[in-house]
């Protein structure tokens, strides 16, 4: 029984023995003996004071004599060699040795139950790192916290000097971390050096990613050879230790170096202390990295949003609870912080288009869908804001619906568009007037011809009426003839008003035949002039477009008299000019205009749209440029072709209003039934 | 008995064929109407007509397209032309080929009875 115990006391991680109260020991467990030194002879009697402090050793003796006359469990410090020759500072419990009727028989257990510089070095180590982990937490700025590390690997490790190097962005460069104790100039020499095995323990440590000891730079022969020892030594070092500090993910960050003035390795708890802190280390790097870029990622938003006037924000639609970025509460120009009610969000919606946001919101939260619209804001200045609201539905932790949205401020490009509205429409009145230069002769013509009926008709009824009898009824009728040429006269000069006058761009329903058949009636008679044949093909029930009828009007009377141009050299054939409209293959509305006339090269089609290209002598080149603009403003597409025989075709197609029918009804043209020849 | 002068007018605008014979008619002048050239030409009046008042410009045979087709086939029929253009008509041509005068639409009573006299003293 008596082995049996002694096997089971040594393996207890403990120091463990018994002593008697004049000081002799009879027993002491393996761990005891392993801790000391000394064997199990040496020990016994009174071997084992050789292990304890000499100025300690009194107050051991006198406890264990004590002890004996109080049997009061008790626990002293004292202090101890052990086997390294180190001294270590331990916590003796003392307990009575008892029978089995448990009355204190005359000698004591002594168990050293704790190394206490080792719970010492524990506590200190956990203090430090706790301190450096709250200093990660509270941000505090990265060389400080490395200094911390630095200091406490510094108090943990006596006699050493603790640097930090880190690796810059690039993964090629040193950059100072931190050195609280070493020599001035040493972190600047390496700060900003190479990574590389050949730049020196650390460089080496970072680019093989290992662990390098350098145990005495003076007979090394690899840092010899770089001529690295007169540096080192210059410093007051012998011994130089670096280990790679790695992130999560295995990337090295830096390195966190030992340096000794005397000649050594690393001892096990070197290496735990190191181990320990090159992880601490990287916490903080990698934390304050990650903080840093997501600082800098946040900046770069909150830039962008500033140079794009563009904000985000996200709403969830069953609390209506909002955030907004900074850009955001810029664009509704509300102080930041201002709690976002609905009615301060409502103050700012234009009055006009507050019944079109309350229903998209209502829509929003019914639906779930995506949102894209624009609207306006006013401003407590009253000045307005035009703003697109873009945002996507989504579901929180909970499932609840969430937008997240951005919102972008227009103003300027809304009202860039209005000036280039009026730019255009100004361009699309000079293409008119020029047009109407053109259209002289034709014009004169138109009016003379009502002018003349007035004049022969007058003429007429004063000869009747200076009959005898008077011919009243036959004045009458030619009263009235005078009547109807002079409201001729009249539709004339308000169809050229219309056409002609300066105005702005008005969106209204098309009827493009009859639009068309206005532009060939004012345009018929310099037509005619020309010698041109004009056949008219209109679709029957043909659906409207939307547009602004004038500059429709006037694409008509561009591609018109251009056809007309085009045929102008033309006569061993008819100048035959039809115009037709249709349906297109997308239910759209389509028409075209083909002539007879010299045709267009397929190579340069396209540059006739180009401004200021103009195959005419006396042409400004803006009139097919205008007219494709105009076109492409009304959603549609103007383009030309060379036609199967002599002469082009000029054709656009443009969506029609509410499409057709099932049967496409509206759109079925009757060619043969509604051939027209003017 | 007296026999009217026969003026026939050819003219596509209808307020003209219409108030330009009720006029003629005012003076005593037999008068038709027709709305294209093609029209007067199928008709028996060419052969009857005294006095030719012609428009100009007209879709496909014009007024000097009839003058043509008129001398081809050896009518001599005085003409006036009538137009509402001022910049279309080639007048020495026009009266080299035979015509009496050239009217710019609207024109006065009185310049129209000129030229229908001198028209009917022509023939």
């Amino acid at each position: 029984m008596r082995y049996e115990l002694s096997d089971v006391v040594d393996a207890i991680p403990a120091l463990v023995w018994t002593v008697r109260s004049d000081g002799h020991a009879d027993f002491l467990n393996q761990r005891w003996c392993d801790y000391t030194g000394l064997s199990l002879e040496e020990a016994r009697g009174a071997g084992w004071q050789a292990a304890i402090y000499k100025t300690d050793l009194p107050v051991v003796l006198d406890h264990c004599r004590a002890r004996q006359a109080t049997c009061v469990p008790r626990a002293i410090e004292a202090g101890m060699r052990r086997f390294d020759g180190t001294h270590r500072r331990l916590l003796m419990h003392g307990s009575p040795f008892r029978d089995e009727s448990g009355a204190i028989v005359g000698r004591c257990w002594y168990v050293s139950h704790t190394d206490l510089e080792e719970q010492k070095r524990t506590d200190a180590l956990l203090a430090g790192e706790k301190q450096v982990l709250e200093m990660v937490a509270r941000g505090r700025p990265l060389p400080t916290i490395l200094d911390a590390v630095c200091a406490v690997v510094e108090a943990a490790a006596p006699g050493c000097h603790c640097s930090i190097m880190l690796i810059d962005q690039s993964g090629t460069r040193f950059q100072r971390g931190a050195g609280p104790t070493l020599p001035s100039g040493f972190l600047d020499a390496v700060d900003g050096g190479a990574v590389t095995y050949e730049s020196g323990p650390c460089g080496m440590a970072a680019s093989l990613n290992t662990q390098v000891i350098v145990p005495d730079v003076t007979s090394d022969a690899w840092w010899n050879a770089e001529g690295w020892p007169p540096w080192v030594l210059a410093h007051g070092f012998r011994s130089w230790w670096s280990t790679p500090i790695l992130s999560l993910a295995g990337t090295v960050l830096g390195t966190l170096a030992l340096y000794r003035e005397a000649p050594g390795r690393p001892t096990v708890p070197h290496q735990a202390l190191i181990e320990q802190f090159t992880h601490v280390a990287s916490i903080a790097i990698e934390r304050t990295q990650a903080e840093a870029a997501l600082r800098r990622s946040e900046a770069f938003l909150a830039e962008a949003q500033r140079l794009s006037s563009t904000g985000s924000f996200a709403w969830h639609a069953t609390t209506g609870g909002t955030t907004w970025s900074d850009q955001t509460y810029r664009i509704f120009e509300i102080d930041r912080g201002t709690p976002l009610t609905s009615e301060l969000v409502h103050s700012r919606i234009h009055p006009d288009d507050v019944a079109m946001f309350d229903a998209m919101v209502d829509r929003a939260r019914r639906d779930g869908n995506g949102l894209d619209v624009e609207h306006r804001l006013r401003m407590p200045d009253s000045s307005i804001k035009y703003v697109r609201v873009v945002a996507h539905a989504t579901r929180d932790d909970t499932g609840q619906l969430e937008y997240i949205g951005a919102v972008q401020d227009v103003t300027e490009r809304r009202l860039a568009e209005d000036t280039l509205d009026k730019v255009r429409s100004e361009l699309a009145h000079v293409a008119r007037v020029t047009t109407l230069g053109v259209l002289t002769a034709s014009i004169a013509h138109e009016v003379n011809q009502p002018l003349s009926g007035i004049m022969t008709n007058a003429s007429t009824c004063l000869r009747m009426l200076a009959e005898d009898p008077p011919n009243v009824d036959g004045a009458r009728e030619t009263a009235r003839r005078a009547m109807r040429d002079a409201q001729r006269g009249a539709d004339v000069i308000a169809k050229l008003r219309g056409l002609f006058a300066k105005r702005g761009t008005v969106t209204e329903s098309v009827d493009l035949n009859e639009a068309t058949r206005e532009v060939i009636a004012l345009s018929n008679s310099e037509l005619q002039r020309a010698r041109v044949l004009v056949r008219t093909e209109l679709a029957d029930d043909l659906p409207p477009v939307t547009g602004d009828r004038v500059q429709l009007q006037q694409v008509v009377l561009n591609l018109l008299l251009n056809a007309s141009e085009a045929m102008r050299g033309v006569d061993d054939r008819p100048r035959q000019l039809v115009i037709r409209t249709e349906l297109d293959d997308e239910d759209g509305v389509r028409l075209s205009v083909q002539d007879a006339g010299v045709g267009v090269d397929p190579q340069n089609v396209e540059r006739l749209f180009d401004a200021f290209y103009t195959t005419k002598s006396g042409g400004m080149g803006i009139g097919l440029s205008v007219s494709r603009s105009i076109i492409a403003r009304h959603h549609g597409h103007l383009r030309a072709a060379q036609n199967d025989g002599p002469g082009a075709t000029f054709a656009f197609s443009l969506p029609a209003v509410g499409g057709v029918d099932a049967n496409g009804s509206s759109g079925s043209r009757d060619s043969t039934a509604c051939p027209e020849i003017l | 008995m007296t026999v009217r002068s026969l003026v026939s007018v050819v003219d596509d605008s209808e307020s003209v064929r219409e108030s330009l014979p009720d006029l003629l008619q005012q003076y005593g002048f037999a008068t038709q109407a027709f709305a294209s050239a093609e029209a007067f030409l199928a008709s028996e009046c060419v052969g009857q007509t005294q006095c030719l008042i012609l428009d100009i410009a007209m879709p496909r045979m014009t007024g000097p397209d009839l003058q043509r087709e008129l001398a081809r086939r050896r009518y001599h029929i005085p003409i006036v032309f009538i137009t509402a253009h001022s910049d279309e008509i080639d007048r020495p041509t026009l009266l080299g080929a035979g015509a009496v005068d050239c009217l710019f639409k609207p024109f006065s009573e009185a310049a129209l009875l000129d030229a229908v006299h001198a028209a009917l003293r022509a023939g």
